[in-house]
């Protein structure tokens, strides 16, 4: 019964709780055990209503299951074992217990039933999700999660307002459709989810943050964030229109980006904003189809996605090495790295067989049924770019081209293998037999992915993507540059911001305690003689004495007798 | 490229041109399922696209020099 069970955030909660409590050796034995547990708690949740409780007069609905939060619920369970394995010789507790609440924040947003614990749920993670930049220690990661922690206080502090101003006109905090699009409350709710759905102009938090965390940080942030976004997005604003120009304008942006990063997990994380794109776009679409297609595509995404940050996390951790200039040739050295890694870009590329295949294809479809046909072309060119970037230019310049010098210089363990392996098999599996996942979603699925007519499609697409490459790869390979984003907006003028803030008032205050200073010198110069500054305007030489300017004793026996005369004259004047 | 990797990718095409005919639908085909070849050209011509139209974005503005924003 669900009303005894636990809500499968707490579960992760408390492990994050007890966890620095144990030896060092033991702790990720507890991440395992407590995501574990976490993921038969969900399997276990029946749809309905469970642990409520009223709080300031409204009643907070910890744990909601209906089919879409359950089949999310599942993935993201999933993904922190699968993440916790992967991560398994990480000893840190800080970076472990980060790990297990933002897994418990995606969690919680997931079954939440109210706007309240909704927020709490989405501030939860923020927290766990910045420590996990800023654990990579280093003077960037530190600047780029301070940016990613204002940007989504931002992001935080517009869905409260809308929840306060739904709130107010509303009368309620439930969960619902939110279907009236002349309501400011329900835009501001749109905002706030948007910044975490990464939708351009508000996504440059991702490709800033993303390649700056740590190896086993960035496997959750890829999954987590952007994917409780959309969930929110499917389960508020399915049939919002806008989502579908704006849906397809991510997944091409993410693409032409894309092209330009030079930071192998930057590409990946440009390569999220698309993929986040089709399911954007499916949630505006709005029918059952793509909703459908959305869901699905979020479960594949987060499996194959976090597969390829686990292969480019692997290079990373061997190699210390990131970008794509500096990397090449270690084909040899990390070539199960590589065929794990390729596993993940078949599925993101939509091969046949691979589970981006079976998910991609509904969305795609849904747009042209539903009468997008624009959307239909512009989305199967990201799917072109997607395959030109994550399956082509990425593997070939980091294992492949010629050899750049880079050395192995930690040797990877096991367990990231065995993460990678656990995920590369459920990509092959979702992909070969598609009716597991299509079972789990929210409407009746009557959709055939391996028709022969998707099937020729998609290959004779990749095929000429492929020969495209190579004529091109010349032009593809990193250049030593950073791409400008939508980030310059708050980086650049930070600078000015800095000055106006902290170095100008510096400034300001340095040129007034050295003019006050100045003037108190003057004053002392001026009290202890006056004469010579004012009459002879001079630094005085020494000290006023008053004897110094008096006039000799002739002087003032002549003063006396012109006084005398005076007043001789004045008293015969008057007395006369 | 090799000529026996050329000779591959034309058979592949030939043999997923006529797949294309043989996978029809005529009750949900649109126009251009009925032109050869279409999302191969599709596949090639977008690869271009993307390429060139990037690339000429990013020399224009988007890429700068790493040290772009420590000195401004």
């Amino acid at each position: 019964m669900i009303s005894h069970s636990l809500p499968p955030s707490l579960i992760l909660l408390i492990g994050g709780a007890l966890l620095p409590l144990v030896p060092r050796r033991a702790r990720t034995s507890i991440f395992l055990l407590f995501s574990a547990a976490a993921m038969v708690g969900v399997t276990r949740l029946s749809y309905g209503q469970g642990l409520s409780f009223d709080f300031l007069d409204y009643e907070v609905v910890l744990c909601q299951v209906d089919q879409l939060s359950w089949v999310f619920g599942l993935i993201f369970s999933l993904i922190t074992l699968i993440g916790g394995i992967y991560g398994f010789h990480v000893r840190d507790s800080g970076e472990l217990v980060a790990s297990l609440v933002y897994a418990a924040g995606a969690l919680g947003v997931t079954f939440a039933g109210d706007f309240l614990s909704l927020l709490f749920f989405w501030e939860l993670m923020a927290l766990g999700s910045v420590v996990l930049i800023w654990k990579r220690a280093s003077t960037a990661s530190q600047a780029s999660g301070w940016r990613y922690l204002y940007v989504h206080i931002t992001g935080g502090s517009l869905l409260l307002i809308g929840i306060v101003m739904r709130l107010q006109t509303a009368g309620t905090i439930g969960i619902t459709a939110l279907t009236d699009q002349a309501a400011a409350g329900n835009w501001f709710i749109l905002l706030g989810v948007a910044v975490n759905a990464a939708i351009p102009p508000l996504h440059a938090w991702l490709p800033d943050s993303y390649p700056k965390a740590t190896v086993t940080g960035s496997v959750f942030l890829s999954a987590f964030t952007t994917k409780s976004a959309v969930y929110l997005l499917l389960r508020l604003f399915p049939g919002w229109e806008i989502l579908v120009y704006f849906g397809v304008m991510m997944a091409l942006y993410g693409v032409v980006y894309a092209v330009l990063a030079n930071d192998i997990r930057g590409i990946l994380a440009y390569h999220i904003v698309s993929q986040v794109g089709y399911m954007v776009a499916g949630a505006g679409i709005g029918t059952d189809l793509a909703i459908n297609g959305a869901a699905a595509h979020a479960f594949s995404h987060i499996l194959y996605k976090s597969l390829l940050f686990m292969g480019a996390g692997a290079v990373i951790y061997a190699t210390g090495r990131s970008k794509l200039t500096e990397l090449g040739g270690i084909g040899r050295m990390m070539w199960l790295s590589f065929g794990l890694y390729m596993v993940g870009a078949f599925s993101i590329s939509g091969f046949p067989l691979f589970n981006g295949f079976i998910s991609k294809a509904i969305v795609v479809s849904a747009a042209d049924k539903a009468g997008y046909s624009g959307a239909y072309f512009l989305l199967m060119l990201a799917a072109v770019g997607t395959f030109l970037h994550t399956g082509l230019k990425l593997p070939y310049f980091t294992w492949g081209s010629s050899y750049s010098g880079a050395r192995i210089e930690r040797v990877v363990p096991t367990n990231m293998f065995l993460g990678m392996a656990i995920g590369g098999a459920l990509c092959l599996g979702f992909g070969i037999v598609p009716g597991v996942l299509y079972g789990w979603l929210p409407y009746e699925m009557h959709f055939k992915p391996y028709t022969m007519g998707h099937i020729v499609e998609s290959l004779q697409l990749l095929l000429f993507t492929f020969v495209g490459f190579l004529m091109l790869r010349r032009q593809l390979g990193g250049e030593k540059k950073i791409v400008l984003d939508t980030d310059w907006f708050y980086r650049y003028p930070a600078g000015w911001l800095r000055w106006a803030v902290v170095e100008g008032v510096d400034c300001l205050f340095g040129a007034f305690e050295h003019g006050i200073g100045r003037a108190v010198h003057r004053i002392g110069l001026l009290a202890a003689n006056p004469i010579e500054v004012l009459i002879y305007r001079q630094t005085p030489s020494r000290s006023f004495d008053p004897n110094s300017y008096r006039l000799g004793i002739g002087g003032s026996i002549a003063l006396a007798l012109v006084a005398v005369v005076i007043l001789a004259v004045w008293g015969m004047w008057t007395l006369g | 490229m090799r000529d026996s990797g050329r000779l591959a990718i034309i058979i592949t095409t030939l043999v997923l041109i006529a797949l294309q005919y043989a996978g029809l639908d005529p009750h949900h085909a649109h126009w251009w399922d009925y032109i050869p070849g279409f999302w191969a050209l599709f596949g090639f011509a977008g690869c271009w696209l993307i390429v060139v139209a990037s690339k000429k974005l990013g020399k224009a503005i988007i890429q700068q020099r790493e040290d772009y924003y420590d000195k401004p």
